[in-house]
Formats: structure tokens, C-alpha cells, sequence
């Protein structure tokens, strides 16, 4: 399948942010300290019985919730983790894992404090898991939705107005 | 939240495989079912799901209901991803702001 031609489709969420201190903090913060800032109670999967959630600081640390009974629901795994510098996600909070995409955050800094730049990516990997690639069913699966995908994005319906 | 449940609804194959086909066409229950291994009722639960989650809209053609492709669904799932990301940013701007000495777990004056 042709990668490069999908890649051009599609359309990251890409978010940009200065925040007031170094980055070596800004990446404890955003990792260890995931916890104290991560708006839990409407972006969980066990809402207001979540209590807290991780991000276990290794490359194939998991990143998780933990329900108010220590039940745990993953949300993805760390792909990439090179501190203070730059941090990679799998993400598939509240989906299964084949649908999982990918969120990279990197940390720069500049004269102000950081720069964090986030980018949630991967809308091609939202099909088949590479166990069932070969599936029939699922063939142009990945094309369809990041032509979708890409028709969605371009629809002057999205406003950003904050 | 429409994210989930876009994202829910696209999980199961046999509604992608069916979601996919309405892309090409708008179409009815019974040539859905043609098109797939799967029965008419199994086609008519995939396509209830879908259209809970705003992916696939139904129109009345005489007697039968045609279903098609609605873009809404996934402009939703866009519009979602970015409001989290806004929120979540800012709610850690304002905790990694907190304590620029990077010190965990010490106690801050106000």
C-alpha cells in the first residue's frame, strides 16, 4: 500500500503551546505528573470513578487509567521516550488496539520557557490491526477513511474559533 | 462522546466492510446483505449503530430506506480530538507552570 500517497491525506491535530518553565520540568510534568493536570473526570474511560492515570516512563511503558477499584484500562503504549525532548504515544484510550493512532509531543526551549508541540496522528492506522491486514474485508479500508477523513477535515464546518 | 462512539462503531469489521460499501453507493438493507456474508438483520443492527454514531444517514426511497454516507460523523471526531487537545494543553500549561523549580510533591505557597 502505497504510505507516502496516505500520508498526504491526511490531517494531523497539531496543537503548539509556551509554557513558563524549563523543559526538562515541562516533560516531568507531562509524563510523570500526568495525573495532576490530565482533565480525568470527562476525558476517561471510567469518567468519574477514574482516579488517576500513567504514563510509565520507558519505551513499552504503558499509559493507563486506574479505576477507583485499581481496575486498569489501557489507554496506549510508549513508543518513543528520549526526555526532555520528545515523547511518542500509541493511543487508543476507549477503542480497541488495532485502532490505535499515535500522539507526539516535543519539547524545545526557547527564551520564554518550552515550546510544546503536540501532534495526534496515525488516522490511516484507525483500520485493520496488522494481525488481520489480510483480511479481505478490510482491503481499501485504509484508503477510505483517510479519503474520509480528509474530505471531513477540509469542510469549512470546523471553525477555530476559541 | 461522539469520538467513542465513531470509533466503536468503525472497530467491528463487518461494519467498516459495510460503511466502506456506502461509501461507493448509497444502498439498501437487502443489497447490503447481497454484497456481504452477513444476513439482513445482522446489516440492519451494523446500520443502527452507525447512524448512532452519525456516520451513515437513511432517506426514504417509496417504500425502502436508502443508506449512505455521512462526512458529519467524522467531522465530529475531528472537532473532539481537537477540543481535548486544547483543554488537556492548557490544564498542563497551568500545572507545569506551578512549580518551576521542578520539585515534585513539596508543598507551594500561594
Amino acid at each position: 500500500m502505497a504510505v507516502e500517497k496516505l500520508s498526504s491525506y491526511r490531517e494531523p491535530v497539531r496543537k503548539s503551546i509556551t509554557v513558563a518553565c524549563d523543559s526538562a520540568h515541562a516533560f516531568s510534568v507531562f509524563t510523570s505528573g500526568i495525573a495532576r493536570w490530565w482533565p480525568l473526570a470527562t476525558h476517561s474511560i471510567s469518567t468519574d470513578r477514574a482516579r488517576e492515570c500513567v504514563i510509565e516512563p520507558r519505551v513499552g511503558g504503558g499509559v493507563y487509567e486506574v479505576r477507583d477499584d485499581g481496575e486498569r484500562f489501557a489507554w496506549g503504549r510508549v513508543l518513543a521516550w528520549e526526555p526532555p525532548v520528545r515523547l511518542v504515544l500509541s493511543w487508543h484510550a476507549g477503542m480497541p488496539a488495532e485502532l490505535a493512532q499515535e500522539v507526539e509531543v516535543r519539547f524545545t526551549p526557547i527564551a520564554q520557557g518550552t515550546r510544546v508541540d503536540l501532534e495526534h496522528r496515525g488516522w490511516e492506522a484507525l483500520g485493520p490491526g496488522a494481525g488481520d491486514a489480510h483480511k479481505g474485508y478490510n482491503a481499501g479500508w485504509e484508503s477510505l477513511f483517510v479519503k474520509l477523513f480528509a474530505a471531513a477535515c477540509a469542510q469549512p464546518t470546523t471553525q477555530p474559533s476559541t | 462522546m461522539a469520538y467513542q462512539a465513531t470509533l466503536h462503531a468503525l472497530a467491528d469489521p463487518t461494519r467498516r466492510a459495510i460503511f466502506e460499501a456506502l461509501q461507493q453507493e448509497a444502498s439498501s438493507v437487502g443489497r447490503l446483505a447481497e454484497q456481504l456474508p452477513v444476513s439482513r438483520p445482522a446489516v440492519s443492527q451494523h446500520l443502527k449503530v452507525l447512524k448512532g454514531a452519525g456516520l451513515v444517514t437513511e432517506r426514504r426511497d417509496g417504500a425502502r430506506r436508502i443508506y449512505g454516507v455521512e462526512l458529519n460523523g467524522l467531522v465530529e471526531l475531528r472537532r473532539y480530538l481537537d477540543g481535548l487537545w486544547d483543554g488537556a494543553l492548557e490544564a498542563f500549561r497551568q500545572e507545569a507552570e506551578k512549580k518551576p523549580s521542578g520539585r515534585k510533591g513539596s508543598r507551594r505557597g500561594r
